[in-house]
């Protein structure tokens, strides 16, 4: 293993306690979490320690079976032991702090920075310039609200942000910035819009102190292709493997990203944050039965967890589990009913019971609480979508598109609701880029077949070159096969179509399906062996279709006359 | 959406500046004062405060206000009182110093408005009448300041402190510093207003591109439009005095104005300033500078979905495809089509969209960017979806657009893709035939809608149609002797003439409409309306005899798309009587077109007037007019690489290089017009037949007639496919050269006959004259018993080329009248040389004007031989001398110090 627990959970402990000392609480909560993630010896220690780990073995056993694989090659690599920080404990200075550090822990922030404001030390700084954005962004929510007005105009800024700068540069240039005055740095760096400077100083931050998560979460916010994630130079530390872990999902590489994950719970064997991240992604592969057990697993350890059960109600959306998703609605809303998570979820389960208008409300106050939510947007599209409101539909999807530019089920929206006004060219221009953001999806494909055979505009050729594609990507509901071999046919392309429609047959069989699908079918591949003269065949399809009751019956018993008499007559 | 309805509401908003105009007004009208009141001397003296203020609050709804320091420099201008006046109102801002300052400031200013109820009216003491104009103003004022929350009166607070101190510590550089360190950052949040950032890019930008390309003058006029636009944003209200634009921008300190964003219906009335002025000037319109603007507004007000639209504009006519895409989709997007477009009636249809515009647009870009099939698909979309909700008036514009894009596009075949789903047209017919039942139905349409310009334009659509297409009946049985297979000049004069009614219509009425906040600009625009710069050539026309003349076509009361309407009929109208061959009136209407209608029209109009004058000089004057007419013209357009100029430019090099003999040159300055005709702009149907007929020309000049023979095939091929039958004419005419200069008379008069008969169905007098010379020519070479005959060609063919024709058409013309003579046996030239010498005399003077080598050196020849037949030695010799010199310049093109080869 490439990682010592005992050394991880050594460094683990100390860095929680250096973060709370900074009041970075959600940073030390993060690695609270993987403290207790690191799989105890279970000979060592009495149950009652492993509460918040049980049963865990069982999802490791589901998803482990590649784990010697994924793991031995990076288990080679050497990880730099980053030296635990010294605390300078002022003895008179400390005084101060801790009541700045009150302060700051009822939300007083102007009263802890202006304790604090003689004071020199690197902690002491931190925390006064931490104190003084926290009050900025404070008041900028407040401002945002106060100005708004009919232009929805949001240039309400973070006040303190070029004071807590021009200190954090000078004290950078002397030499005697610590990392947390670094992300400090960085982060008002990013809020500033200077993209390049951030990053470099972000770097600089975790690799002197790689323990705080949210430096590395600013870090990825800053990383929006692959080329800048190879750029940065970082140190070889565990934690950069959650970072790239976590990188890798946002950029849509989901199997690299599950290959981290997969290497990094060989260390972190219980660690909730871990299971979520796999759930994440193996939600974006689409791969919703792994997803549930996942997530019903986790709701068992940690009941009260809110954090990604979005996505887990996306599942039991999908699935059409109404109980379920009432249950977990109404875990949620107990635990905290104004988080945009919580207010989502009872959008969806509206959405299931068919209640679209509701579902709207839910949705627009979970963007109340958090505009820049990206699958509210796209979902609340889809609830106008479904009441027939499409310039709000439109409106909604576009939203979520303009927040990611990556969201393809916003483009697919898009495509779809101007599909529903009758603009399939139009629409074309989004499914079109939806396709070009998930080119693995056979939904999408066959959205945009279909609406390049719609009547307004009938190109056929393009419509048969999207259904090749959908065929080709795992067409789960087999919708392209046939509909490949029906416009062949109509074209007049026999040939293709014969081989379509044998396949639709074959994998028909396979399934075990039957249907008007399999007559038609089998009357196509029969009456096109007759012409072929390949009558061995034809007999063959004609007796499989009387089998089926209706005209196709009839139409089979003479097809198969004919068939006789041309073997009989041409021995 | 949501947003743009409450937008109404909130119109007037409490500014710093604001708060100063209410503490002038309080000087102006102290409450309970006797009629001069304290600090002033007279009362002349305080009426021109009183006018001053009128002003200031007539401008109050510009797009930004000015700063203080700006607002201070107005007092000082205006004079009075001056140093009383800024003590005054800076002392008083800095004295607000807590919201309960503000709130007795206001209750204050509601002592000096004379209650409704007191009926006694004082005469020495002065009162506001509330219904006054300053009294109405004041009454806004505090209803605004009166509705304000607590928070917005802390706001109001801050942003007077930060208005306040920037006047007294002004050269706070360290924030301009910062931001010019790294470009790509976005400015910083302090300076942010729309202003500096316009002042510094536009500076920088036009500093830069001066600096890259010394070739590309700047000159008066365009940079004049450039800095009105800036001036637009920077020139404070009720100020007429002119000012060194380029200094003052170089100077003024980044004023730290509080950056609150004006009301929807300012910002509305700057966006569609900004969007005329974008399609007006086309590409070289200042676009990054005006991006970051855009990208700062979108910022600062997301909800304001017009900003996807500038950005729209501005990638469109900067050619960035995707960019111009992107921005669209996401405009119609948000607005779903219902906000800032100018047909929209505000009708019943809310709930669903109007999507169909957001087609008929993308149906547009695709083809200005020469996707025409796609645009094609695009309108017929827009065609159906306008029929499914019933938008008569978006239908009307789709089908104008249908109808421009096939006219304007050459489309040899659009069966398939118009799809049988479309119903106006049937599939059956020719394009031209469909194209010509669209263009009737849509006016017909159009004008049943009463939708003007839309007439207008499609009767201009018509006029050009008629002036290039026969029309044949469009039933092909009954009798057929009446048809006449000729166009009907009268036809497209009539439309030309219905089309340019459009603006009567206009000036007429007496309602003005305009959209959202345009008239609040337009009130200080008329105020300071530049002395427009004459276009075309000082001495044409005494300036002020103009402007009084036409004033009345630039009053505000026409919408700049009727006048730029217009402005196109009289474009039009040169055009065809450049066809029909009447050199005059042509140059007159481009004339008429380059002087009155510069200011509405887009630069790539104004590029195509100037480049027919330029043309026009060349042919009828010489090529030493032409290039300082073109100079002229180069100055006035930013980029001349983009316009219309170019090739003009390159046709004129071409043409001399040819008439010298620069064969190298020529052919390189053919291919540089190739180039231009590449499809990679977009496929420009003209010029793409213009380079091929230069190439052929090229050809033809070396002499290398069958590969010049068999270029011009292709080229008469292709015109052809694409129904130009105007244009082949002219290739025809030219194949009969061909065979002339190839000395095959007999293969060269079919082609000549065949272009006469082209000509005369297509009315096109002037090329008909030249196809009757060339077939003179044609049959003199057959042998001088043909002289007769070509010499009465020759002489019918007279009087429109001697009348219209230009300088080297009259030249051919004398020579082969020479010739004629000279060949005829019955006429003895020895007996009376003056029949000859002197038509020669003229072609000779006519081709050393252009420089025409080959030919002034027949010319000459011809001369010294009638000269040495009668017996004039002297002037023999002389006319030897200078073919002499005429063949050695041919033979020899030596580089000459030609200024105008490095024009290249």
């Amino acid at each position: 293993m490439g990682v010592n627990k005992q050394n991880c959970r050594n460094e683990l402990r100390t860095a929680i306690q250096q973060l709370n000392d900074r009041c970075l609480y959600s940073a030390s909560k993060w690695a609270a979490e993987q403290l207790v993630g690191i799989e105890q010896d279970p000979t060592k220690y009495p149950p009652s320690h492993t509460r918040l780990q049980r049963d865990s073995s069982s999802i490791l056993r589901r998803f482990h079976c590649t784990d010697e694989i994924t793991s031995t090659p990076i288990a080679g690599t050497s990880y730099v032991s980053t030296p635990v920080l010294e605390e300078d404990n002022g003895d008179v200075d400390s005084d101060l702090y801790v009541l700045a550090k009150s302060y700051f822990n009822c939300r007083e922030y102007r009263r802890a920075a202006h304790v604090l404001s003689d004071q020199t030390g690197s902690k002491a700084l931190f925390l006064k310039c931490y104190a003084l954005y926290l009050a900025g962004e404070k008041r900028k929510e407040e401002e945002t609200i106060e100005l708004e007005g009919s232009l929805g105009e949001s240039n309400t800024v973070n006040s303190e942000i070029v004071s807590i700068e021009r200190d954090l540069a000078a004290v950078r240039k002397n030499g005697s910035i610590d990392s947390f005055g670094l992300y400090l740095y960085g982060l008002v760096l990013k809020a500033k819009g200077n993209e390049n400077l951030a990053r470099t100083i972000l770097v600089e931050s975790v690799n002197a102190y790689p323990w705080n998560w949210t430096a590395w979460l600013t870090l990825q916010s800053l990383c929006t292709t692959i080329d800048t994630l190879n750029g940065l130079k970082l140190h070889n530390h565990w934690m950069k493997d959650f970072f790239l872990a976590s990188t890798y999902h946002e950029l849509r590489m989901h199997n690299e990203s599950l290959a981290k994950y997969d290497y990094l719970q060989s260390t972190f064997g219980s660690s909730n944050y871990i299971k979520a991240q796999i759930a994440k992604a193996q939600y974006s592969l689409r791969d919703f039965e792994n997803v549930e057990v996942v997530f019903e697993e986790l709701l068992r350890i940690d009941p009260y967890r809110i954090d990604d059960m979005d996505m887990y109600s996306n599942v039991l959306y999908a699935k059409e589990c109404f109980s379920g998703l009432s249950y977990l609605a109404h875990q949620v809303f107990l635990t905290d009913k104004y988080r945009p998570e919580s207010c989502c979820i009872i959008g969806n389960y509206y959405s299931l019971k068919g209640l679209h208008e509701k579902s709207v409300m839910y949705f627009k106050r979970a963007l109340k609480l958090d505009k820049n939510y990206l699958s509210a947007w796209t979902l609340m599209g889809h609830e106008y979508v479904e009441m027939k409101n499409t310039p709000a539909a439109v409106d909604a999807y576009r939203r979520a598109v303009d927040i990611n530019p990556c969201d393809y089920r916003a483009w697919y929206g898009l495509g779809q609701a101007y599909e529903m006004m009758g603009m399939p060219y139009y629409a074309l221009h989004y499914f079109k880029k939806s396709v070009f953001l998930q080119p693995g999806d056979s939904r999408l494909w066959i959205a945009m077949a279909q609406c390049y055979e719609r009547d307004e505009i009938r190109m056929h050729e393009e419509a048969i070159k999207c259904y090749r594609r959908a065929a080709s990507c795992n067409d789960r509901e087999a919708i392209a096969l046939h509909r490949l071999a029906k416009l062949h046919s109509e074209l007049g392309q026999n040939q293709e179509a014969a081989f379509y429609y044998k396949k639709d047959l074959e994998r028909m069989e396979e399934e075990e399906r039957e249907g008007p699908n399999m007559v038609e079918a089998l009357l196509f591949l029969a009456t096109y062996c007759r012409a072929q003269e390949r009558y061995e065949e034809a007999e063959v399809y004609c007796t499989r279709l009387l089998d089926y009751n209706g005209p196709e019956k009839e139409k089979a018993k003479s097809l198969l006359q004919a068939v006789k008499l041309a073997q009989s007559g041409f021995p | 959406m949501a947003g743009m309805v409450k937008g109404q509401s909130g119109g007037f908003v409490m500014t710093p500046h604001k708060v100063s105009i209410c503490i002038l007004l309080q000087v102006y009208a102290p409450s309970g004062q006797l009629s001069v009141p304290y600090p002033f001397d007279s009362i002349s003296q305080h009426n021109r405060l009183g006018l001053f203020l009128i002003a200031l609050t007539k401008s109050c709804d510009d797009i930004l206000e000015p700063t203080l320091d700006e607002f201070l420099k107005l007092l000082k201008e205006f004079g009075v009182l001056y140093n009383w006046l800024t003590d005054h109102v800076t002392g008083r801002l800095s004295s607000l110093s807590s919201p309960d300052d503000l709130f007795t400031f206001f209750s204050e200013l509601r002592g000096i408005l004379a209650g409704l109820e007191t009926s006694i009216i004082d005469d020495d003491q002065i009162n506001l009448d509330p219904n006054s104009n300053l009294g109405m103003y004041l009454r806004r004022c505090m209803l605004a300041f009166n509705t304000l929350s607590f928070e917005g009166t802390c706001h109001l607070l801050t942003n007077i402190k930060t208005y306040c101190k920037e006047v007294f510590s002004p050269y706070e550089m360290s924030h301009l510093d910062d931001a010019s360190n790294d470009p790509e950052a976005p400015l910083e949040y302090e300076n942010m207003d729309l202003e500096n950032i316009v002042l510094q890019n536009f500076t920088e930008e036009l500093e830069s591109r001066k600096r890259s390309n010394e070739r590309v003058p700047f000159h008066n006029h365009s940079s004049k439009a450039l800095f009105s636009l800036v001036e637009d944003i920077t020139v404070s209200p009720g100020q007429k005095v002119k000012r060194n634009h380029r200094s003052q921008m170089q100077t003024q300190p980044p004023s730290v104005e509080s950056s609150d964003v004006r009301t929807n219906w300012q910002i509305q009335g700057y966006m569609s300033e900004q969007a005329d002025m974008i399609e007006k000037l086309g590409s070289s319109f200042p676009m990054s500078a005006f991006e970051s603007v855009l990208k700062l507004l979108q910022k600062v007000a997301p909800e304001l979905h017009r900003v996807h639209f500038l950005r729209y504009l501005n990638s469109l006519y900067h050619d960035d495809y995707s960019a111009a895409l992107e921005n669209l989709s996401r405009y119609f997007d948000y607005s779903a089509g219902m906000e800032g477009s100018d047909f929209v009636p505000p009708l019943s249809c809310m709930n669903n969209g109007r999507y169909e515009i957001a087609l008929l647009t993308l149906g547009m870009t695709h083809f200005h960017f020469g996707h025409p099939k796609l645009a094609l698909k695009v309108l017929t979309e827009a065609v159906r979806v306008c029929q499914m909700h019933s938008d008569d008036t978006c239908l009307a514009y789709t089908l104008t657009a249908i109808c421009n894009l096939l006219s304007e596009v050459g489309i040899s075949n659009i069966t398939g893709i118009m799809g049988a789903s479309d119903s106006h047209v049937s599939t059956s017919m020719s394009v031209q035939q469909q194209l010509f039942l669209l263009l009737r139905r849509t006016l017909k349409r159009a004008d049943s809608l009463k939708l003007k310009r839309l007439v207008a334009s499609n009767q201009l659509a018509l006029a050009k149609f008629d002036l290039k297409h026969v029309q044949r009946p469009l039933l092909s049985f009954g009798p057929k002797a009446s048809i006449q297979l000729r166009t009907s000049p009268t036809n497209v004069c009539k439309k030309l003439r219905l089309s340019s009614q459009l603006i009567h219509q206009f000036d007429n009425e007496s309602s003005v409409v305009t959209i959202d906040g345009a008239l609040s600009t337009s009130w200080l625009k008329n105020q300071r309306k530049p002395t427009t710069t004459l276009v075309f050539p000082p001495e044409s026309g005494p300036e002020s005899n103009r402007d009084t003349f036409y004033s009345w076509l630039q009053s505000s009361s026409v919408p700049g798309s009727v006048l730029q309407l217009v402005g196109s009929s009289y474009l039009v109208s040169a055009t065809s009587w450049e066809l029909y061959g009447s050199a005059s009136l042509a140059q007159s209407n481009a004339l008429l077109f380059a002087n009155c209608f510069a200011d509405s029209s887009s630069s790539a109009d104004l590029a195509l007037a100037y480049g027919k004058l330029i043309q026009h000089l060349a042919v009828y004057k010489g090529y030493k007019e032409a290039f300082a007419a073109l100079k002229i013209a180069e100055a006035k357009f930013l980029s001349v690489s983009k316009s219309g100029i170019l090739p003009v430019k390159l046709q004129l090099l071409h043409e001399r290089a040819l008439h010298r003999g620069h064969l190298k040159l020529a052919q390189q300055i053919c291919d540089e017009l190739g180039v231009l005709a590449s499809s990679v702009t977009g496929v420009d149907m003209e010029i793409k037949t213009e380079a091929s007929l230069r190439r052929a020309r090229t050809l033809l000049a070396a002499n290398q007639f069958s590969e010049a023979a068999s270029v011009a095939h292709s080229l008469f091929c292709k015109c052809y496919k694409f129904n130009m039958h105007v244009e082949n004419a002219t290739v025809l005419l030219f194949l009969a050269e061909i065979h002339k200069r190839s000395g095959n008379g007999v293969l060269g008069i079919p082609y000549a006959l065949a272009s006469l008969s082209f000509c005369e169905s297509f009315n096109l007098d002037l090329l008909r004259a030249a196809a009757t010379l060339t077939l003179a020519e044609l049959w003199l070479l057959l042998g001088p018993r043909h002289a007769k005959r070509a010499l009465n060609l020759i002489h019918s063919a007279f009087p429109i080329i001697l009348g219209q024709g230009g300088l080297e058409l009259q030249s051919r013309a004398h020579i082969a009248e020479a010739k004629c003579y000279l060949s005829d046996s019955s006429i003895s030239v020895s007996e009376d040389p003056d029949i000859v010498v002197d038509s020669l005399r003229q072609a000779c003077e006519g081709l050393e004007a252009l420089e025409y080598h080959e030919m002034a050196a027949e010319a000459y020849y011809l001369m010294a031989i009638v000269l040495d037949k009668s017996g004039q030695m002297e002037q023999r010799e002389e006319a030897a001398a200078r073919f002499k010199q005429h063949i050695t310049a041919l033979e020899n093109p030596i580089k000459p110090e030609d200024p105008l080869v490095n024009l290249l």
